[in-house]
């Protein structure tokens, strides 16, 4: 029995046969967002709203099918009977994936197979306790789960150097101290000294202090400052590698979604944010906490009437600082967004500056970005503007204050109830305590600042991978290299698969072409095979274990590409071949290059194997690309052996010498080759043969063209007619 | 040959629509029957009800309607019913409430198809502005909704927009 969703009782007792499935939809037929279950027994499906009778029942008999339709930001489960199809119900995207086990739960119990056992996968993603929706890959809810607050999360980076920080939260509670000596000391020579006019060396000993407490404060302010930059670098070197580290985790999936150039901002400013709140802003708050403190206690016992007066506007301040937190959030948020906008545009563009070029749209480029920058010159003044409102009103109400003690404590002066000293150390001490108060808004800034940063580091930092490794991976070693396709589907949007039900079993050792037209799934059957991504169904199994359960450095380390869009480092040519095995030594790098038919050209080349090549290197041309990758698979040395359209685009002659490469290449190897001219696919032992994700044929090159109507001979023709048309052979 | 590669527009009378008894749109198009037809706006956001691609249960395009309009009145409000159950877009009618908890975005929304609520992990990869005040929110689990004009709705949906648009 598989139930999805706890069915009601008042519908349980009308059912008269055994309950097989029921769950439980979001949208009602009429499309409205509401509640409609839909329950399938060993004899009938019923569908029932809100009234206890039920709306619609069908007879299992009847039926010859289920599948699910899906649309756009919902879907509909459609039952096919003999009297043609009927929706069934209707759903919002959030249950796709129910709806499409109950698709398949119906069609089998319609065509009396197995009934499929539902999997975690197919559960809507909603916790179960609070009904708030879960995360992609987890079951685990964000808001159940006591996960600690972004701060504290902030926080732990400082771990590591508690011992530096104490030092100089330390050294910030001496010169908080010591900078309110100053205004005592001033008290001390007006009332002592200037007052009585009582010369001698009183005077002397009070300014040789107040100059000793400058020149310590001068020195640890210093020294102080030192170690905050000393801790702040290390802090941010700390959070840029672990997001950096957590970028190289993530799955090829969580790319596709995004554009890159996103990332090179954040890794940086982000990093950025969360420093200054912990370096600047941690020992900045405490210091100045402690300072309050301090000042507090001095002013009270100087005069405690006076200092409550003064202190009169704090709580406005206090007040008026909780209201704007959020506010400012929202607002910083916003303008990073704009920023972040602005930044893919230029990224975009940069990438695709050629086609730009090319169009000669370089005007409206510009007029794209200055929308874009209106945007930002719009936010900016928003949010900035709202400091320029902030800082003036904070500091109106701090001068109350001061205006309140000069008032009260000039006239308590006249009166001779205290000495003008007291009243000039209050006023110092005032000044400082509000200098404080007042940035209270920095503060905010930068803590909002940080805490929205790491908000987004944390968001990339908690995604889970796609393609999460097996825990206890098992061991597979030196690998053979048979490897076998299950009953294999996969969509990259699920519910609309690119590669149905594929089953393939390959000898170690066997070279398999891959043929279709474009879209039918040979890039996709390769992605699955190098576990870019997961299958949805089935499995692939490499020596008979799935790769699942291989840990994906070990697969990697069996698997070797040839990628139709070749990329090398910034690095020599040596580097780059090298690549997979940084410790080859030049004979084992230069053998590659040899098999790949790369030596010769790289020789040729002024500065050899040290040629620089990558993004400001030395420009190889495609045809001495691809060789240099094959060189790069061949130290490698993989088992398993991908080459994705490795002679695309790259004339005759160097066609000729790459296909020499491959054939040396693939020798004793388990190779997928995937390839748009059919040729060069001649020493394949079998074809396989795509078509809309499925295999529609498979053979050697001589049984498939046999085939009078196949899909090969099909293609086969196609490409003898274009190649007639350009006057070259196949 | 030349056929297959041209967009084929339907007219008025080589298309009618009607829905069949379980609720699944079917019609005879260029004189023939389908028992199930499926259809797709060609251009979701800038027209809604023009450029509809009319194709069969195996996905294959039949023709093109170039506005609903066109159509006789019962095939137009089949059609239109039909786009606007495949295309589940409920349109905002008030904004409840946004608010950001534990690293989530939390969205209370009042729809012209009932009350529904939207999560959402980050704002700047869950909101699309196709062009002038419309708005247009993807939640986490790929739901839509939305916003036709976010400057026409009411004070109180505007203020908790104010600050994320």
């Amino acid at each position: 029995m598989s139930i999805m969703d706890q069915l009601p009782e008042k519908f349980r007792k009308q059912l008269t046969s055994k309950l097989l499935l029921s769950c439980r939809t979001d949208l009602l037929l009429d499309g409205s967002f509401g509640e409609q279950w839909i329950v399938v027994t060993e004899d009938t499906i019923y569908i029932w709203e809100r009234d206890d009778k039920p709306k619609k029942t069908w007879a299992v008999r009847e039926l010859r099918g289920a599948r699910i339709s899906g649309g756009i930001g919902g879907g509909k489960l459609i039952i096919d009977t003999s009297k043609g199809p009927i929706v069934a119900a209707r759903y919002t995207a959030a249950l796709a994936s129910m709806f499409g086990f109950a698709a398949k739960f119906i069609e089998a119990l319609a065509k009396e197979e197995a009934l499929p056992v539902i999997s975690e996968r197919d559960l809507p993603r909603y916790c179960p306790t609070c009904e708030h929706p879960l995360g992609e890959g987890t079951q685990v809810c964000q808001f159940c789960m006591n996960k600690g607050k972004a701060a504290a999360r902030v926080l732990r980076y400082a771990r590591p150097y508690k011992r530096q920080m104490a030092t100089a939260a330390f050294l910030l509670i001496l010169t908080t101290l010591i900078e309110l000596v100053p205004p005592y000391l001033t008290k001390l020579i007006i009332d002592d000294v200037l007052q009585p006019k009582a010369a001698g060396s009183a005077l002397l000993v009070f300014v040789l202090a107040l100059g000793v407490t400058t020149v310590l404060m001068a020195v640890m302010q210093t020294v102080r400052g030192y170690i905050g930059i000393w801790v702040g670098s290390k802090l941010m070197g700390d959070i840029r590698s672990d997001i950096y580290g957590s970028l190289m985790r993530l799955s090829l999936a969580y790319f596709d979604r995004r554009q890159t150039s996103q990332f090179i901002g954040r890794v940086n400013s982000d990093a950025e944010s969360m420093r200054q709140f912990l370096t600047d802003g941690v020992i900045y708050v405490t210091g100045e906490l402690l300072r309050i403190i301090a000042i507090c206690a001095i002013i009270f016992s100087l005069d405690w009437q006076l200092s409550l007066l003064a202190l009169l506007p704090v709580p406005f301040m206090v007040i008026a600082s909780v209201t704007i937190w959020p506010k400012v959030g929202r607002r910083l948020y916003q303008q990073w967004r704009s920023i972040f906008r602005l930044n893919t545009m230029v990224g975009e563009s940069m990438q695709g500056i050629r086609v730009v070029k090319a169009f000669g749209r370089e005007n409206e480029e510009m007029s794209r970005y200055d929308g874009a920058n209106l945007e930002v010159v719009r936010n900016n003044i928003k949010t900035e503007g709202l400091w320029q409102f902030i800082f003036p009103a904070f500091q109106l109400i701090a001068g109350i204050g001061t205006l309140l003690i000069w008032y009260y404590g000039g006239g308590k002066v006249l009166g001779n109830e205290i000495q003008l000293g007291v009243l000039m150390a209050l006023v110092a001490y005032l000044g400082m305590l509000f200098g404080p108060l007042q940035w209270v808004s920095q503060m905010i800034n930068w803590a909002s600042n940080a805490i929205a940063a790491a908000h987004r580091i944390f968001e990339i930092m908690d995604t889970p991978s796609e393609v999460p490794d097996a825990e206890r991976p098992a061991a597979v070693g030196m690998i053979k290299g048979r490897v076998d396709f299950e009953n294999v589907t996969y969509g990259y949007e699920k519910h609309h698969p690119v590669l149905k039900d594929v089953n393939l079993r390959v000898q170690a050792g066997e070279m398999i072409g891959l043929v279709g037209h474009s879209g039918a799934g040979k890039s996709t059957f390769i992605n699955l095979l190098c576990r870019f991504y997961d299958t949805d169904e089935g499995s692939i199994l490499i020596d008979g274990v799935p790769i699942r359960q291989i840990s994906q450095l070990e697969l990697r380390r069996q698997i070797g590409v040839v990628l139709q869009e070749t990329f090398l480092f910034d690095g020599s040519i040596a580097d780059n071949i090298a690549y997979s095995k940084p410790d080859a030594n030049p004979e084992e790098i230069m053998r590659a290059a040899k098999i790949a038919n790369a030596h010769d050209f790289i020789v040729r080349l002024p500065d050899g194997y040290d040629t620089r090549v990558g993004e400001r290197g030395h420009k190889l041309s495609g045809g001495e690309k691809q060789r240099v990758a094959i060189a790069r698979a061949i130290i490698h040395d993989p088992r398993i052996l991908i080459l994705d359209e490795a002679t695309a685009s790259v004339d005759t002659e160097t066609e000729r010498q790459i296909q020499e490469a491959i054939s040396r290449l693939v020798q004793g190897r388990t190779t997928f080759a995937i390839a748009h001219r059919l040729s060069t696919l001649r020493n394949a032992n079998r074809l396989v043969v795509l078509d809309r994700g499925k295999i529609v044929e498979v053979g050697t090159h001589e049984q498939l063209l046999e085939k009078q109507d196949g899909v090969y001979r099909k293609l086969v023709d196609a490409q003898q007619e274009m190649s007639q048309i350009r006057g070259v052979g196949v | 040959m030349e056929e297959r590669f041209d967009i084929r527009l339907l007219e008025k009378s080589e298309i009618s629509l009607t829905r069949s008894e379980g609720g699944v749109l079917q019609g005879v198009v260029s004189g023939k029957h389908y028992e199930e037809l499926i259809v797709y706006r060609c251009f979701p956001f800038q027209y809604e009800t023009a450029y509809i691609s009319i194709r069969d249960a195996k996905d294959v395009e039949l023709g093109i309607v170039r506005d609903i309009g066109e159509l006789d009145p019962e095939s137009a409000a089949e059609l239109a019913g039909e786009l606007q159950l495949r295309y589940f877009l409920p349109k905002v009618t008030r904004v409840d409430s946004v608010k950001s908890k534990s690293g989530l975005w939390l969205w209370e929304l009042q729809t012209h198809l009932g009350p529904t609520r939207m999560a959402m992990r980050n704002l700047h990869e869950h909101i699309q502005y196709p062009g002038g005040s419309r708005i247009i929110l993807t939640d986490m689990n790929g739901k839509r909704c939305e916003i036709a004009d976010w400057q026409a709705l009411d004070p109180h949906s505007r203020k908790q927009l104010e600050e994320i648009v």
